[in-house]
């Protein structure tokens, strides 16, 4: 590579500047809460107190989540910090915005959902138009080999042009979409029109999210669904460790303590990474637990893919537990590689993260009472990354 | 914000509490998100769950939407292949491929094409 030739800008910096500016300006505040500008010091200390949003969610015990009617506080929670996911929509909430499109059929400002519709309907074009030239190429050479008996490379046209479309050439041709030639307004859509459409969807959030809201940040209360009275953050802790049960209500007596419950391991993965400054969310999409972005969804892909592995101080904590945790027997090899080729496709980083569960031997179980056990879990990071020794010393 | 349960799948969340959040969660994508239509709920005993029965609208203006059945469950649950099985036989008149739905607890859904043998992708 020559090195006179001036360097290629960075991706990052590929977006148009004035709709990163925007994006940044949108999603400024890491956290729900905000930490303004000290107007008044005393002593070094700032006297200026954080700003609280204080939102509210419903705790719903058969789809084991907190959800957030209120589309302001979905909003907040959103923009700051990544929290949730709306039910109907990709990330944020857009099923509303959508359906208002939708109606008017216009192609101004398409939400996520609809920009990603449009790139693989394209695709698909792309693919059927390269699969006629190739059959078409391949046809012409097997006339020409019978007629005339001379070899003719398919694909290759007589002047040296490639003739089966490449996705770099490829060209969409206009398609003619029916909504553009939608015929002009008439009394009927007009009526249509007036009725609003009631918004259906809503912000959800995990577990983890919504304890991690709770305890750590002190932004959110949980309702309690049927007397819409809020919850204690003891009744809170207990509740959020029975929703492995599957009941129709909250179950808020405390539950047999066990250092192993679902709701505690994998809050712990989530609450360390959090708190390192990640933004965590669900990476099901990718076979693994947790997928970790640097600023947030909006601004990057993900970098990394955590796998969340309990392992037991004890064995025989194994043995008598009544949960059949996820990922704590030994991986087989050849479903490892199948994780790690799956990230690497899309170029994100293998983590195996080692959750080591206390044994109930040495910890008194009382210690489960309060989320002060979580100071008797460790966690470890193993990276993997494949290795191919032939193609790997340039 | 959709009223919980509703009237529709009431009777089965009663009936199959365990999978109840996961069929709530695929019931409300298929119908409002991906605007399913002619959408019923079958009760398939042999698996433990309800299933869901619809046409599915296409973008090709060739074909007509497709009738589709979805079977939901939760990352929670391990399934076998003599679940999958099972599922087939109760469909048995029309059911050469189901999808199985995976819900996540924070609302993302994975969908996979399950056929019966080996089936050679289209395109």
């Amino acid at each position: 590579m020559s090195l006179v030739n001036p360097t290629s800008r960075s991706k990052a910096s590929s977006k148009p500047s004035a709709r990163h500016a925007e994006t940044a300006r949108t999603y400024a505040h890491p956290l729900p809460i905000i930490f303004p500008e000290p107007t008044y010091t005393f002593l070094g200390l700032s006297l200026t107190r954080p700003l609280n949003p204080h939102c509210t969610a419903l705790l719903d015990p058969i789809t084991r989540s907190a959800w957030v009617a209120n589309s302001g506080d979905a909003t907040i929670l959103w923009q700051r910090g990544f929290f949730g996911k709306g039910d109907l929509s990709r990330s944020e909430p857009s099923w509303l915005a959508r359906q208002i499109n939708a109606r008017k059929m216009k192609g101004k400002g398409l939400t996520s959902e609809e920009i990603t519709a449009k790139r693989r309907a394209e695709r698909k074009q792309f693919k059927l138009d390269r699969a006629k030239a190739m059959a078409a190429a391949a046809a012409e050479a097997e006339v020409a080999f019978k007629e005339e008996g001379r070899v003719i490379a398919p694909g290759i046209a007589p002047d040296g042009t490639r003739i089966i479309p490449s996705a770099a050439t490829w060209k969409p041709t206009s398609i003619s979409v029916p909504s553009e030639e939608s015929p002009p307004d008439t009394p009927d859509e007009l009526q249509e029109e007036i009725e609003p459409i009631q918004d259906l969807e809503h912000l959800q959030l995990s577990l983890q999210e919504a304890f991690f809201l709770v305890w750590a940040l002190d932004c959110l209360t949980v309702l309690h669904p049927e007397t819409n009275e809020p919850l204690t953050l003891a009744e809170i802790w207990n509740a959020f460790q029975n929703a492995h049960t599957s009941s129709l209500a909250p179950q808020l007596a405390l539950p047999p303590p066990r250092f192993d419950n679902p709701f505690l391991v994998s809050y712990i993965a989530y609450h360390h990474y959090r708190s390192l400054g990640w933004v965590v969310k669900s990476g099901v999409k990718f076979c693994v637990d947790y997928l970790l972005y640097k600023r947030g969804p909006v601004f990057q892909h993900a970098e990394f893919a955590i796998v969340v592995i309990p392992v037991y101080e004890d064995p025989q904590d194994q043995a008598n537990s009544p949960f059949k945790l996820q990922n704590a027997e030994p991986f087989t090899w050849s479903w490892l590689s199948t994780i790690n080729r799956v990230n690497s496709q899309v170029q994100k980083t293998l983590v195996l993260s080692y959750i080591t569960i206390p044994a109930e031997s040495r910890v008194p179980s009382k210690v489960l009472s309060s989320p002060a056990c979580f100071a008797h879990y460790s966690v470890r990071e193993v990276v993997l990354r494949r290795f191919i020794p032939a193609r790997m010393r340039d | 914000m959709q009223n919980h349960p509703s009237a529709i799948l009431g009777q089965v969340l009663a009936k199959y509490p365990a999978s109840g959040g996961a069929l709530f969660q695929v019931y409300n994508d298929l119908t409002l998100a991906q605007r399913w239509s002619d959408v019923q709920v079958l009760d398939l005993t042999a698996c433990g769950r309800a299933a869901i029965k619809g046409k599915r609208p296409t973008t090709d203006t060739d074909q007509g939407p497709s009738t589709c059945v979805v079977v939901p469950c939760s990352l929670s649950e391990s399934i076998s292949t003599s679940w999958l099985r099972a599922a087939f036989t109760s469909l048995e008149p029309s059911g050469t491929e189901i999808y199985v739905a995976i819900t996540t607890e924070d609302t993302s859904t994975v969908y996979y094409k399950i056929s019966q043998g080996i089936v050679k992708p289209p395109v």
